[in-house]
């Protein structure tokens, strides 16, 4: 006869509250948890920060000496729209303020020393070759491959085709016309395709940034409270309490216990930061609003559904349940808390290879239908970050998606089986190196 | 109802901590765990505790394996001190006891109900790191009782505790023993053993040395220790003349005699026929000390002394 169930539940209740109640109320925890939501909620904001800091600019200074080239077009106006348009897929901000300000200038030595001396940002010299085109020099302090060096590269080019179209005889049209971008639509090759590509740039630029930073959000809080679990077994270990739960509770029930309250504790912690951020990312056009003038309403950011925060928060307990339970077993050999990380680093391995793998996936340095993702993506190990890349690229069928939580929800048990033995056989053995081999030898003798 | 050892065998890689114990503790005994530093003591408790699992062999308690028996059966007492360093006594004592399924109101009353009794009520708010060794043994110890065990077994329950620590601990052995509750004690300490104990194990090197009540233990060797003063001169050179007696320690007011084989009234009567004045003849049991050097080789306190040093 084992434990009867009710007495297992009650030990692991009895041993989650004391993780959740104790470890809450350390001044650790209550610091980094109000230092995370200060930090959620800046970068939740930080577009309006930014925007509300450059309220007062005016924009970059771009002086334009024409000379006597004598070109057929309005030189600072035609620089002014091609600078200041909004580039494709990204998305931009109110525009009361142009991000450059065009000034002619016939005082060249004197604007290149304003360049210098930083109050000009870049200085555009015109003249006319012998062979009757316009040429353009460009004196500034950034390098050649800058945006603003290539804006005004494009613009120099735009303005110089539309010099020889006039040469050419072709009477100047209105020049907010001439340059203004053309439709341009991407389609599935595949006619039976759905949503293989999003239908706008911008909404991909959503969905890969979203389903990175959930990638992200999982690993750290994999990594993160996975060691809090494992730095709270090394601590009884060496505070040999240990010894007196283990003659009243069983390995077992210490090791779900744990996970459990530590778990519990991250959830919390996560909820409490993520709470206020998503307010605020949702806010962010009132605030904007309030702060900065104008009206805007709010929305959800692209690529970010209901279904997929699910998924996320499944993952996100199902994924932590794994590594936290393993993290545990493998603290559980060494009895200082110094050793904890290099016990526990092959596990943080293994855990790293995932993320990566979905973080190549998710911005396509590998294809997200390729084997390798789609055979990682059922992986216990590695279908929480794989599936959530591929959930959030929109390239899997909710069966999928089923099947692979249900495989780690199977797994976790083994996966327990496996810590508490390891727990077992190592948890009363003092000064063990944190080797990989002490872990084989523990699993063997367990 | 006891608590019964069966050919218990435990290695570790190549270490062999137990081999083939057997032993029983009576429901209600003081019962003495005694052996040298590495004997497998510990061992044996933590297999009792279902901590360890034996290679081979059983543990029951009243017929039922000590790994099916509820775990508030035993209460434990580690040699090491195992106290959460920064928690505060109480909520330590409450937490012990919710293990065992005691509500944290009747918990921590009777935790509060023993501080007090220890002398130490104004501890309940503090932290464990903060209290002497002393008192963090006594912490200890409450929450080894708190849950009402039928056999507290305890690792060296009298290491590190001054004079009157030991006698506090001692009257709340005698308060458990009244209870009813079965008592397991490792010690090095052979005093506590005579005064304490009414059974004992001698264990040395994993294997079951001498086993039974102090007084079959004492006896088991079949020598008896004798006490003899005379009048006059002490240095009794005739005694060298008998058989199997040999002075264990020679005094101006009393010699100690150790004998084996032989009658102890044949040095009565030896000294009367030499015309010795007696003024002393006692017949005692040896110590458990003496038995304990006798078949485990050294004294049970040898650990605690430096070694010779190296010529």
């Amino acid at each position: 006869m084992s434990p009867t169930l009710a007495t297992n539940l009650r030990n692991i209740v009895a041993v989650a509250r004391r993780e959740f109640v104790w470890r809450g109320r350390t001044r650790t925890f209550r610091l980094t948890t109000a230092l995370l939501v200060l930090t959620g909620v800046g970068l939740a904001l930080a577009p309006v920060i930014i925007r509300f800091i450059d309220r007062d600019s005016t924009g970059n200074r771009v002086e334009v000496a024409v000379g006597d080239s004598t070109p057929g077009v309005d030189v600072p106006l035609a620089f002014s729209l091609l600078l200041n348009a909004p580039a494709a897929g990204i998305p931009d901000g109110s525009d009361s303020t142009p991000d450059y300000r065009i000034e002619s200038t016939d005082d060249v030595v004197g604007a290149r020393a304003r360049v210098v001396d930083g109050t000009s940002s870049a200085l555009v010299v015109m003249s006319r070759s012998a062979g009757e085109d316009l040429e353009f020099t460009l004196y500034s302090k950034d390098p050649a491959i800058s945006r603003q060096t290539q804006l005004i590269r494009q613009a120099a080019s735009s303005i110089a085709i539309q010099d020889r179209l006039s040469r050419a005889g072709i009477p100047p049209v209105d020049q907010a016309s001439l340059f203004a971008p053309p439709t341009f639509t991407l389609e599935p090759a595949d006619p039976n395709a759905t949503a293989l590509v999003p239908d706008s740039g911008e909404a991909f630029a959503s969905s890969v940034a979203i389903s990175f930073a959930l990638s992200i959000l999982l690993f750290m809080a994999i990594i993160l409270y996975g060691q809090w679990v494992a730095f709270s077994v090394a601590e009884e270990k060496n505070s040999r309490v240990m010894e007196v739960v283990l003659a009243a509770a069983t390995p077992f029930q210490l090791l779900s216990g744990k996970v459990v309250g530590v778990g519990g504790l991250a959830l919390a912690q996560y909820v409490i930061v993520l709470v206020p951020s998503v307010v605020a990312v949702l806010l962010q056009d009132r605030i904007a609003a309030f702060v900065l003038g104008g009206t805007s309403a709010a929305e959800l950011p692209q690529g970010l559904s209901v279904p997929l925060l699910l998924v996320f928060g499944l993952m996100f307990v199902l994924g932590f349940a794994l590594y936290a339970v393993l993290y545990a077993g493998a603290a559980s050999l060494v009895s200082r808390q110094e050793d904890v990380n290099q016990i526990v680093a092959p596990l943080t391995i293994i855990s790293v290879g995932g993320y990566l793998v979905a973080s190549y996936a998710g911005t396509g340095l590998i294809p997200i239908d390729s084997p390798l993702v789609v055979v990682m993506s059922f992986i216990p190990f590695f279908s929480p970050y794989l599936m959530l890349t591929r959930m959030g690229l929109g390239v899997v069928s909710p069966l999928e998606v089923t099947a692979a939580i249900l495989l780690l929800v199977a797994f976790i048990p083994v996966a327990l089986w496996f810590a508490a033995r390891l727990y077992r056989s190592g948890v009363l053995l003092y000064g063990q190196a944190p080797t990989p081999r002490t872990l084989l030898r523990a699993l063997r003798n367990g | 109802m006891s608590l019964v050892l069966e050919n218990l065998t435990k290695r570790f890689g190549p270490v062999v901590a137990l081999d083939g114990i057997s032993f029983t503790v009576e429901r209600g005994q003081v019962f003495g765990f005694l052996g040298a530093n590495g004997a497998g003591k510990t061992t044996a408790m933590r297999i009792i505790l279902d901590i360890l699992r034996p290679d081979s062999g059983t543990a029951t308690w009243d017929g039922t394996p000590t790994t099916d028996v509820p775990r508030r059966t035993w209460g434990y007492l580690p040699e090491e001190r195992g106290l959460y360093p920064r928690l505060e006594v109480l909520e330590q004592l409450v937490f012990f006891a919710s293990l065992y399924a005691i509500p944290r109101k009747v918990a921590a009353d009777r935790a509060r109900e023993w501080l007090a009794r220890f002398r130490i009520p104004e501890y309940e708010k503090r932290r464990a790191e903060e209290l002497s060794k002393g008192n963090q043994q006594k912490v200890q110890l409450i929450a080894a009782i708190l849950h009402e065990p039928d056999v507290l077994i305890m690792d060296e329950p009298f290491v590190g505790l001054d004079p009157v620590n030991v006698s506090l601990l001692k009257e709340a052995f005698g308060e458990m023993r009244r209870r009813g509750t079965t008592l397991v004690f490792s010690t090095h300490q052979m005093e506590m053993v005579e005064e304490l104990c009414e059974a004992v194990v001698l264990i040395d090197r994993g294997r079951l040395v001498l086993g039974g009540s102090i007084r079959d233990v004492k006896r088991a060797s079949g020598r008896r220790v004798v006490r003899l003063g005379v009048e006059g001169d002490s240095a009794l050179p005739w005694l060298a003349d008998l058989e199997g007696v040999s002075v264990v320690r020679p005094g101006e007011d009393y010699t100690e005699l150790d004998v084996r084989g032989r009658d102890p009234q044949d040095i009565l009567r030896a000294a009367i026929d030499r015309g010795e004045r007696v003024t002393q003849f006692l017949i005692a049991d040896p110590s458990i000390e003496q038995v304990f050097i006798e078949y485990v080789g050294r004294a049970p306190s040898e650990d605690h002394h430096l070694a010779e040093a190296p010529r």
